[in-house]
């Protein structure tokens, strides 16, 4: 099965660009280097919720088992827990410490374009042996830039937010 | 114990020493991401919230699956501190863990001004009773102590009242009751809401802390009271009603129970 990595990579073999839409919303997400104790990778949930905290989209989870996407509180009680072919379409392998890019073209989970108004990404991370850690940032999506960073964390390192105005 | 209520219940059925004490059924999950697995329950006994004290006789536990199917866990043992049934998960949805469930008769009456009670319902207490007895009150009284598990999506056949006894009803399904945001509960005795039910709402860590932090609730005339848990964590919610009983056991019905569940964090 070809993920989108593999699938840039045949497109910029092929001699052709990878689709980047100006207007999506830009997500970087570092994840941090912990020497304490043992070290598991993370596992990790990012999707947007709208303005009553309703997930609207889910972007990506690394995970492995599904013992442990319980222990993703919120993530499961939002998303996970009621619908398992979704979660399973956007589940990718658990990540090591390192930044990672993001995006979100503004369409909900069935692919159609969310309205304008404020809604919030959210990240969760937890980490077997180690902490859990929930970043929630809202943003406005009504067409205009964004530039928004949020803070490191225990389990999640920078987040940074970025839209490009048309 | 938790109340003057609860202490009058307690002191009623001193015949059973586990009556005596707050019963708790208490999973080693309320939540689970995968079918067929397990969940371990303590069955127990407390004085302080969570704190095992006296295991319980493990007869009582009765599991229901998601579809209501009323099952036995797949091994139960009583302990000495804490009684343990390890319950499979085989389907997705909510599972209820129920002890307890069957009542019980007694009956109090004063000799000579002294109060004085027997084991046993109204035919029994007409043979036994002495001939000088005043003040007789014969009571059907129940405990039942509750929790619920949720695999994958939550489902609510089995939060569905009855219309029998003591029951509580959430305005939102156990597997959301989140730090912070404020829940409804209503109360009912056989199906009707009930007014002035006090009830108990505690916390996990009682032993390790002075005050208790105990918030005493009492249903308004809609049968309701509402409560917001402060912090992620385990919480237990007791309470019990009583009232006249128009049936040839008893003169009055009193009926307990207690709820266990998780606040999960935000």
């Amino acid at each position: 099965m070809l993920n989108k990595s593999s699938v840039a990579v045949l497109m910029l073999v092929a001699g052709l660009s990878v689709p980047v839409m100006a207007n999506d919303l830009e997500i970087s997400l570092q994840l941090p280097k912990i020497s304490e104790g043992q070290y598991h990778r993370p596992y990790v949930a990012v999707w947007v919720e709208d303005s009553s905290e309703k997930s609207v989209r889910l972007i990506e989870i690394w995970r492995e088992k599904p013992d442990w996407i319980k222990d993703l509180r919120r993530f499961w009680r939002k998303t996970g827990r009621s619908d398992q072919p979704l979660v399973d379409a956007r589940t990718g392998a658990t990540k090591g410490p390192g930044a990672y890019q993001l995006r979100w073209d503004g369409k909900d989970d069935k692919g159609a374009a969310v309205p304008k108004g404020t809604y919030q990404l959210v990240i969760e991370a937890a980490r077997e042996h180690g902490g859990r850690q929930l970043v929630k940032q809202k943003f406005n999506w009504d067409g205009s830039a964004i530039s928004l960073n949020v803070a490191a964390g225990n389990e999640i390192g920078e987040v940074q937010l970025s839209r490009k105005a048309p | 114990m938790k109340t003057v209520h609860l202490f009058t219940l307690s002191a009623l059925f001193a015949a059973s020493t586990a009556l005596a004490h707050t019963m708790n059924v208490v999973p080693s999950h309320y939540v689970q991401s995968k079918t067929g697995g397990f969940v371990t329950v303590d069955l127990f006994a407390s004085n302080m919230t969570f704190q095992a004290d006296k295991g319980v006789g493990v007869d009582g536990f009765k599991v229901v699956l998601p579809d209501g199917t009323v099952t036995k866990p797949a091994s139960a043992a009583q302990g000495k501190r804490k009684s343990m049934a390890d319950v499979e998960l085989p389907v997705a949805g909510t599972y209820r863990l129920e002890m307890g469930g069957q009542p019980r008769y007694f009956t109090s009456y004063k000799v000579a001004g002294e109060q004085k009670r027997l084991m046993g319902d109204k035919q029994k207490a007409a043979k036994e009773l002495p001939k000088d007895a005043t003040d007789v009150v014969t009571t059907q009284g129940r405990n039942r102590a509750v929790a619920f598990v949720t695999v994958n999506g939550p489902t609510d056949t089995v939060l569905k009242t009855t219309g029998q006894g003591l029951e509580f009803s959430f305005d939102r399904h156990p597997a959301d009751i989140v730090a912070g945001e404020a829940v409804m509960v209503t109360l009912t005795l056989n199906g009707k809401p009930v007014e002035g039910v006090k009830a108990d709402l505690s916390f996990d860590g009682e032993l390790y802390r002075n005050d208790p932090a105990r918030q005493h609730l009492v249903t308004d005339k809609a049968g309701q009271f509402s409560f917001t848990p402060a912090n992620a964590g385990r919480y237990l919610l007791e309470a019990s009603a009583e009232a006249a009983l128009k049936s040839d056991k008893a003169d009055k019905i009193r009926e307990g129970f207690t709820f266990s569940f998780e606040a999960a964090l935000p």
